[in-house]
């Protein structure tokens, strides 16, 4: 089931231009637009809103970029739009986003990671099953994030999302699939992990960051560091999750380093899998290299290294990634 | 020196009278002048949030009318509600002319363009990140522009008292279609005009003087409803 859908829209305004051919977003599901400024993310949101003519015509709740402080107590403001029910929905979602004790407050007076959870709290209790967010974690500071994104989620259960953003953590964060769009037009579409681990050229890899994104959940915890349980391997990175939380890994390709046959451990790395090579690439000045050790791990090397380590398809590595270059990040 | 020094002892003796004409005149000023800026803000406050904000057809056209409204000369706006009253017009039955009715008539034909006007020009400044988040509400048209007109809250009192302001000053329409009439249809400006012309100079100061003393006081209303919302 469907319950977004674009056909044969193009949108020319004034030197940005959004072509698509066809834009589908399946029921319940909840879709990152991922890509650089100016891509045209914020005009496909707005296409979707109903906000340009010839885009989507039903109704949703919609939170733009950037959210306006209107004039009047944050209490009030809370209100616009919204009937008894999706007030009181509010009300706990402000509670949830912690900024319940700011409703007394005029809004203008706010900051601007507290309009923002405002904001967010006003749109995410609307009725519409459809919901549009236009960068929803842009203003809120690192250590709130990880909140704000469960808040945000915990609301979406059932709902169909489309989320705009331009960062990964938030793509990660709040994405089951991604879609990135550069110079107007969509240009790889799948899920979050794969791709950021496996963008299809050289231009989206530039876009989104060659790098690795897999899902799992937190084995273990220890002086800042989690252990996150992938299913065939674990990966020991930066983070603070609780035991059994459903959580992401994150890291660059270039941050892995790819020993020859299959070593124990080589050097201080706390991570270190073994495995076959699956795919080598050239990607601009680098060559990128997929490595299946249970789960797909994208490395970077260079032309010469690469040459040296006799790095072809079905080869046998060991893969090191120091747990500092590993983020990890709730799900 | 001393022609001016007794014009305004003249003056000041008249007001501290306050005879019955004077108060006539003042009582008649206020409710015509005042019931043309509610008329003209309770339709050009709407025009005007329509006309900054909505995209319909005729947009256009319909600010060059207001812009050109807005300039109107008094006494032409004052000559077309007098053809239209005439009594061989195409209202002449009403009988309205030379009635305080037909004055607050051509003062909110003043009043209109100037209250939709600014408050247009209110609206278009506002960023467009504000228009984006009101239609994000999923409101109703109408709630849209009570919510709209609250964020300009403050460009709107501005036009409210510039139609004001317009209508209070002007002398040609309400001398057109008022008359001038004493006890009947004589307004501030009018008799102003009366009294200079027949050189009683004290009383026109006067008249002048309880002028400003109005203009001076809704404004002080206006300005402080603007500035007490600071939010």
């Amino acid at each position: 089931m469907t319950d977004l859908l674009l056909r044969d829209v193009l949108v020319d305004l004034g030197g940005l231009r959004v072509e698509i051919d066809r834009f589908e977003v399946a029921a319940g599901s909840r879709l990152v637009l991922f890509g650089p400024n100016g891509a045209g993310k914020t005009t496909l949101l707005r296409l979707l809103a109903g906000r340009i003519p010839g885009g989507h015509t039903g109704a949703c709740a919609y939170l733009p970029q950037r959210p306006w402080a209107f004039r009047g107590r944050a209490g009030r403001t809370l209100r616009l739009g919204l009937d008894g029910a999706a007030h009181a929905r509010a009300k706990d979602l402000v509670a949830a986003l912690g900024v319940e004790d700011l409703l007394d407050r005029p809004t203008r007076s706010l900051s601007g990671g507290e309009r923002q959870r405002l904001a967010l709290a006003r749109v995410l209790a609307r009725p519409e099953d459809v919901v549009l967010l236009d960068e929803p974690l842009a203003a809120i500071g690192a250590a709130d994030r990880p909140r704000v994104a469960g808040v945000i989620i915990g609301t979406l259960a059932g709902r169909t999302a489309v989320i705009v953003t331009h960062d990964r953590d938030e793509a990660v964060m709040l994405g089951d699939e991604m879609a990135v769009i550069i110079d107007g037009r969509i240009r790889q579409r799948g899920d979050v992990r794969s791709v950021f681990g496996l963008p299809a050229d050289t231009e989206l890899a530039a876009v989104v960051g060659v790098g690795n994104a897999v899902s799992g959940s937190v084995a273990a915890g220890e002086d800042g560091l989690n252990e996150v349980d992938l299913g065939e391997i674990t990966v020991w990175g930066m983070g603070e999750l609780p035991v059994g939380s459903p959580a992401a890994v994150l890291f660059g390709g270039e941050t892995v380093t790819v020993h020859a046959g299959r070593h124990g451990s080589p050097g201080s790395a706390r991570n270190c899998w073994a495995g076959r090579v699956d795919r080598v690439r050239d990607v601009g000045r680098l060559v990128e290299i997929v490595v299946d050790v249970g789960v797909p791990v994208v490395a970077l090397l260079t032309p010469g290294s690469a040459e040296e380590l006799g790095v072809r398809i079905g080869a046998h590595v060991t893969l090191a990634v120091k747990a500092t270059a590993v983020r990890v990040v709730p799900r | 020196m001393d022609f001016l020094r007794d014009v305004v002892g003249d003056a000041l003796a008249l007001l501290g009278v306050f005879g019955s004409e004077l108060r006539e005149v003042l009582g008649l000023t206020v409710v015509v002048s005042g019931a043309a800026t509610v008329i003209g803000a309770a339709l050009g406050i709407p025009l005007g949030i329509a006309l900054g904000a909505g995209r319909f057809r005729g947009r256009g056209t319909l600010t060059v009318l207001v812009n050109t409204g807005m300039g109107m000369p008094p006494v032409l706006a004052g000559l077309l509600l007098l053809l239209l009253l005439w009594s061989e017009g195409p209202l002449g039955s009403w009988g309205l002319l030379f009635t305080p009715q037909a004055m607050i008539a051509a003062q909110s034909l003043l009043a209109i363009p100037i209250a939709a006007g600014v408050t247009a020009g209110a609206v278009r400044a506002l960023p467009p990140d504000a228009l984006e988040q009101v239609h994000a509400l999923g409101l109703t048209r109408r709630a849209r522009g009570v919510v709209i007109g609250r964020e300009v809250w403050p460009g709107v009192v501005a036009g409210v008292a510039a139609a004001f302001g317009r209508v209070v000053s002007e002398v040609g329409a309400v001398l057109v279609v008022g008359g001038n009439i004493q006890g009947e249809t004589r307004v501030l400006t009018t008799a102003i005009v009366q009294e200079a012309r027949q050189a009683d100079f004290g009383a026109a100061l006067a008249l002048g003087m309880l002028l400003l003393l109005i203009a001076l006081s809704v404004n002080g209303v206006l300005t402080w409803l603007q500035f007490r919302e600071k939010t």
